[in-house]
């Protein structure tokens, strides 16, 4: 079930990727509207990461191409902001969590340039933006996996694009942070920016998300969450996991159902 | 003790090589390419020996340029055969640099009778050879060591490149990834870096020999980063520990009459010890990883 958006802000057409000959995403046609939080679900191995880091260009597609705002990646650059997966980086490195943040200033002051007044207010407001302001002198290599998250996130508010795409962003962050960092993307998208996150927590995707894409190699659905959140598209996407699916299911009918008070 | 001008002279180069190999050698830490360090030193010997069979010089721009271009094909081939030939990082360094540094040994011995060249000079070098050597223009004015010349241009170089390019130099060591999606030329940077490291050893392979040149990226970075957290303070301490290594080198070397490079190395390695000695002894509260988190606050 996959519905085109009009005026999409994100098109990808046919995107087939492959490692080593082995394609892990196949025949991937989707377009999203602008203003939306976006989760894209599905179940281990499924190409949740693979798909994003081909709409960044960071691996090479082997058919089929991307569009951003209506042009191709290069020219929109500064206009795209990335969360990485936290273990993706080495957190022993020397820097405080000011100079993290400041790293997404980078982009738009351009080789040899360097940040200033102005790039150190953009990234400390960031700070605040995700409660560590009072953080920005320690080292990184002294905070919490839910602190990194949030230096991550706000790594990319400094980078004041207008479509993040983050990578499993709530993954090890505890249930107050995941929250609070949910409201924060909800505020971003309200005032315009399109927010895609990789996601893999079932029943908080219901309650966060406007639209979903659900995964599994293949696209299963993409839409508004009301229209493709039922049980034949999990089924789809995660397989014969009954055990699993009962309980989504469960949830699904108990429409007042929220983890949270849980 | 009257002020000796051989020793300053030897301990002024000294410092500088091992200023300019420690801030290379930050970022190569950084970058977990500290063993890429170690092959391109090693790499760049059939360069050298082809640069000096086309310009018949040991001193020409022909060698720096082969040596900087077999620098980058180390680099490129560690590279290739990491992510194509999925070779093991460790195994493609060892592969490509025992490699490349082979083919060095046989050219220089089929052209040992047009190259003045051994396996001892590059391995080795020999700082305190270093005075005798002046660089003397046409019309006999004495400008004092070529060598001395050479590491400072070097010094001047190096500084300079990172000087330059030091916010890209953080950002693609700390996230390659992210400096991509940026469109930062992450590839282009890490190639000037790896040429920058070629260049820094074909001009102190004369003094201290391919050998030492990686000690001198390896350990006072490694040791500096046992002290500090920071990056700033991580660039002091690697070139104030350079600056001691040179000092107490030599000294020590005169002092049992031997090779100065080798004490050097050897003092840098006792340092390092010693620090990684003290850190193990030291408290874990010192280090701290574990602050507590607090829960995130939003309007």
């Amino acid at each position: 079930m996959i519905t085109q958006a009009e005026n999409p802000i994100l098109e990808i057409h046919d995107l087939t990727v492959s490692y080593d000959q082995n394609p892990v995403l196949w025949n991937v046609d989707l377009s999203l509207p602008a203003g939306n939080l976006v989760g894209i679900l599905g179940p281990n191995g499924a190409g949740k990461s693979t798909l994003i880091k081909a709409i960044m260009g960071l691996i090479p597609p082997t058919s089929g191409f991307v569009k951003i705002f209506d042009k191709p990646l290069n020219d929109v650059r500064a206009r795209i902001s990335y969360v990485p997966q936290r273990e993706s980086v080495d957190w022993n490195f020397p820097a405080s969590v000011l100079d993290v943040v400041m790293m997404g200033t980078y982009g738009k002051l351009g080789l040899f340039r360097r940040p200033g007044k102005k790039e150190k207010e953009l990234a400390m407001q960031s700070l605040e933006q995700v409660g560590m302001a009072g953080f920005s002198k320690r080292q990184i290599s002294e905070l919490s996996g839910g602190q990194q998250q949030r230096v991550f996130i706000a790594r990319a508010l400094a980078q004041e694009a207008d479509l993040y795409l983050m990578d499993e962003p709530f993954a090890g962050v505890d249930m107050a942070t995941e929250t609070a960092i949910f409201q924060l993307l909800r505020d971003m998208t309200t005032s315009g920016k399109t927010v895609i996150v990789v996601h893999h927590d079932i029943h908080s995707a219901m309650n966060f998300f406007d639209w979903l894409i659900m995964l599994n190699l293949h696209l299963v659905a993409s839409g508004p969450k009301e229209s493709v959140m039922n049980e034949e598209m999990l089924r789809k996407t995660y397989g014969g996991k009954l055990n699993l699916l009962t309980r989504v299911t469960d949830l699904i009918r108990q429409k007042d159902f929220n983890p949270l008070k849980g | 003790m009257s002020f000796d001008s051989n020793a300053f002279l030897i301990i002024f180069t000294g410092a500088l090589i091992a200023i300019s190999c420690g801030f290379l050698g930050v970022f190569m830490m950084l970058r977990k390419m500290s063993m890429t360090g170690d092959a391109i030193s090693h790499a760049v010997l059939p360069g050298i020996v082809i640069g000096y069979f086309v310009s018949g010089s040991q001193r020409s721009l022909e060698v720096i340029i082969g040596a900087g271009l077999l620098g980058i094909l180390a680099t490129l081939m560690i590279d290739w055969l990491r992510k194509k030939a999925r070779v093991q990082l460790d195994a493609s360094i060892g592969i490509t640099f025992t490699l490349l540094f082979a083919i060095g040994i046989i050219l220089v011995n089929i052209l040992a009778y047009k190259v003045d060249l051994d396996q001892e000079c590059v391995l080795y070098g020999e700082i305190a050879y270093l005075p005798i050597d002046s660089w003397i223009t046409q019309s006999g004015l004495n400008l004092g060591p070529r060598i001395t010349w050479l590491a400072g241009l070097n010094f001047v170089f190096v500084s300079g490149f990172i000087y330059l390019l030091f916010k890209e130099l953080v950002l693609t060591s700390f996230d390659e990834n992210f400096s991509a999606v940026m469109g930062l030329p992450s590839k282009g940077i890490n190639l000037a870096l790896m040429s920058i490291v070629s260049y820094t050893t074909v001009s102190s392979f004369e003094s201290v020999g391919a050998i030492l040149v990686v000690a001198l990226l390896v350990v006072p970075p490694a040791t500096a980063f046992l002290w500090t957290k920071r990056l700033i303070p991580l660039l002091r301490l690697t070139a104030i520990m350079g600056v001691l290594i040179a000092l107490f080198g030599y000294y020590l070397a005169y002092w049992i009459d031997s090779s100065i490079a080798g004490m050097m190395v050897t003092v840098a390695g006792f340092f390092f010890l010693v620090s990684a000695f003290i850190h193990s002894k030291k408290p874990s509260w010192l280090s701290g990883t574990s602050a507590s988190t607090q829960p995130l606050e939003l309007e």
